[in-house]
């Protein structure tokens, strides 16, 4: 039996209205999705692998990263702590990066160490291009998992966190 | 004594058919005429036309949720002042925030008395809550209305915390900074809510645009549709039954302590002449009528407008006095590649913050604020019984002051004991809090 016209009617509408209601969520998700433009330029080129040395670590602004180098192995480290945003130094005095905020602290290839942080510090995959390192500034690997360390460096020194060992 | 020149002038006025035309007076020496005069005017009708006595008390209510709209009230007309001379651009904002303390006059006063009435605000609104809850207001038929409540708690928090970046300063950046980013530990959608929210993965100038425009345009779409329906319900399922009257007050007190009240306030006489014209049809048995005794009842103008009235000025003087005596902080402008020592959350985020430090993200950061904010709005549909007096619920009393307790030492903790690196510092050698 074909619907009534007024059984047609309410299904036009209830279909309609999910249409419209559609639309408007998609129209507003795209509006509010951030512009690929706005996230990270792409490859940074750098100096040549030989400008870091073992053990250095060379802060690149333009991409808010860390250049380390320990064990002969190169690390682009980023510089925004995974744990809630914050920007963690890098401290001499322990030759280790230090959250201020809420005391994580990190060695030098960014494995995690002590500290609320879930992970170590998120990488950007990094390659040598025209013997230049590129680091690739719109990609993040998560930092290495909580557990045993590869690249352990004796510390030289003392935190620079007023008092170490917070959390 | 009436015959004054002013009041001839003023009888007269009132006699044109111009006035009638806009302000509607029937006489207001019958309880019909009381009644029309607030049925007549569309800002006396958002009360009922007769309250409960003991509503007149100010410990029936404290008046938190009045001095919470005051206050609301206080933040729209200072804020709409502040957006005059407030541009969402990073590299604007800042230097409209100097030249609001500097140049504008009464700028600094305006910004403060914004600042502490929006603190403010999220404390009297907890409050608010937490004398709803003691009282069992929360019951059937106002379930729905506690949820809804709920909601608008939602909404003034997330006003303090869109409002706490536009000044873009360190303080701004860093407490922002750290408040967002707990969002992406949210399972699976964490990650592309947080970049919505802020319009890339950190802080810059979309996530200031996008603060603003949810600050002064969207918050205020929800907070009004909500806030109306919060009144409307309020007004029209009446008043809880209290627990003043049983906990708080024996017969012999009450004597006393309601004697000015009653001299003052008349009751709606038993069996008085009280032809009311037919506003709607009342079902037999409605669920509030064992709220409307009339006997108890005294006209809501103007024996509680002018409580209220008390109360709105009370309100302002308060936020004006913390405005003159104590400046908004402005620290240095926003730097992102310098984190202050110690980078704390808002102080109403604080105790989540201070929960980071201890446990694991996913439950610290997301599970525990969720559930509390879940089982906050399931209260009423857990709790269903018809007891109201806090001794009768001893259970639900308990487990809610248990919560709220825990809340309020993490918050305590994370706001005053911690300093750089999040480590244990007395807050009397040194204070790291900045509201």
């Amino acid at each position: 039996m074909s619907p009534t016209r007024r059984e047609a009617l309410e299904t036009g509408w209830t279909i309609g209205s999910g249409l419209l209601a559609a639309a408007a969520t998609w129209t507003t998700y795209e509006a509010l999705a951030p512009l690929a433009s706005v996230e990270g330029r792409g490859r940074l080129p750098l100096s040549p692998p030989d400008a870091y040395a073992d053990g250095s670590v060379t802060f690149v602004r333009e991409g808010h990263l860390y250049v380390t180098r320990v064990k002969g192995e190169l690390f682009a480290l980023s510089q925004k702590c995974p744990h809630l945003g914050c920007r963690v130094p890098f401290c001499d005095g322990s030759a280790r990066f230090e959250c201020p905020c809420h005391g994580s602290v990190f060695n030098l290839a960014g494995e995690h160490m002590h500290g609320p942080s879930p992970r170590g510090m998120d990488r950007h995959p990094l390659v040598i291009e025209d013997g230049r390192v590129m680091v690739d500034v719109a990609t993040i690997i998560e930092g290495p998992s909580l557990g045993p360390r590869q690249f352990d460096t004796p510390s030289p020194g003392a935190s620079c966190l007023d008092a170490p060992k917070a959390g | 004594m009436s015959d004054t020149l002013w009041s001839r002038v003023l009888r007269r006025w009132q006699d044109t058919a111009l006035y009638r035309s806009i302000v509607r007076t029937p006489p207001v020496d019958s309880p019909r005429g009381r009644a029309q005069r607030s049925f007549g005017n569309v800002f006396l009708h958002l009360y009922p036309v007769r309250v409960p006595r003991r509503l007149l008390d100010f410990r029936s209510t404290f008046r938190l949720g009045y001095i919470a709209t005051v206050l609301f009230v206080v933040l729209l007309v200072t804020g709409t002042y502040l957006m005059f001379f407030y541009t969402p651009a990073v590299s604007m904002a800042y230097g409209d925030m100097e030249r609001l303390r500097t140049l504008v006059g009464f700028g600094q006063l305006i910004r403060n008395v914004h600042r502490w009435s929006g603190h403010l605000m999220v404390l009297v609104v907890v409050l608010h809550m937490a004398r709803v809850f003691w009282d069992g207001a929360y019951k059937a038929p106002r379930q729905f209305n506690w949820v809804v409540g709920v909601g608008l708690l939602i909404i003034t928090l997330a006003y303090s915390f869109t409002g706490y970046l536009l000044p873009w300063d360190q303080l701004a950046y860093w407490a922002v900074t750290v408040g967002s980013d707990l969002v992406h530990y949210i399972p699976v959608i964490g990650g592309w809510a947080r970049d919505v929210l802020l319009g890339g993965s950190t802080i810059g100038q979309s996530a200031l645009l996008r603060f603003y425009v949810m600050h002064v345009a969207v918050l205020t779409a929800f907070f009004g549709v909500l806030f109306s329906v919060h009144v409307w319900r309020v007004r029209k399922d009446g008043f809880a039954p209290g627990t003043l009257k049983d906990s708080r007050r024996g017969a012999s007190a009450r004597a006393s302590a309601g004697a000015d009240a009653r001299a003052s306030a008349p009751t709606i006489a038993r069996g008085a002449t009280r032809r009311i014209r037919l506003l709607g049809v009342v079902e037999a048995s409605p669920e509030t009528a064992h709220t409307r005794t009339p006997d108890d009842e005294v006209f809501a103008w103007p024996h509680l407008l002018v409580r209220h009235q008390v109360a709105a000025l009370a309100t302002l003087v308060v936020v004006i006095a913390m405005g003159i005596a104590f400046d908004a902080p402005l620290r240095d402008h926003a730097n992102a590649n310098l984190t202050p020592e110690p980078a704390k959350a808002p102080w109403y985020f604080v105790g989540i913050q201070e929960l980071l430090a201890h446990f694991d993200p996913v439950a610290a950061g997301v599970l525990a604020p969720t559930a509390l904010l879940v089982l906050l709005a399931a209260l009423p549909y857990v709790d269903r019984d018809d007891t109201y007096k806090p001794g009768d619920r001893k259970l639900v009393v308990s487990l809610v002051a248990l919560a709220g307790a825990t809340a309020l030492v993490l918050t305590v903790i994370g706001a005053f004991f911690r300093g750089p690196g999040w480590a244990f510092v007395l807050p009397w050698q040194h204070l790291y809090f900045e509201p």
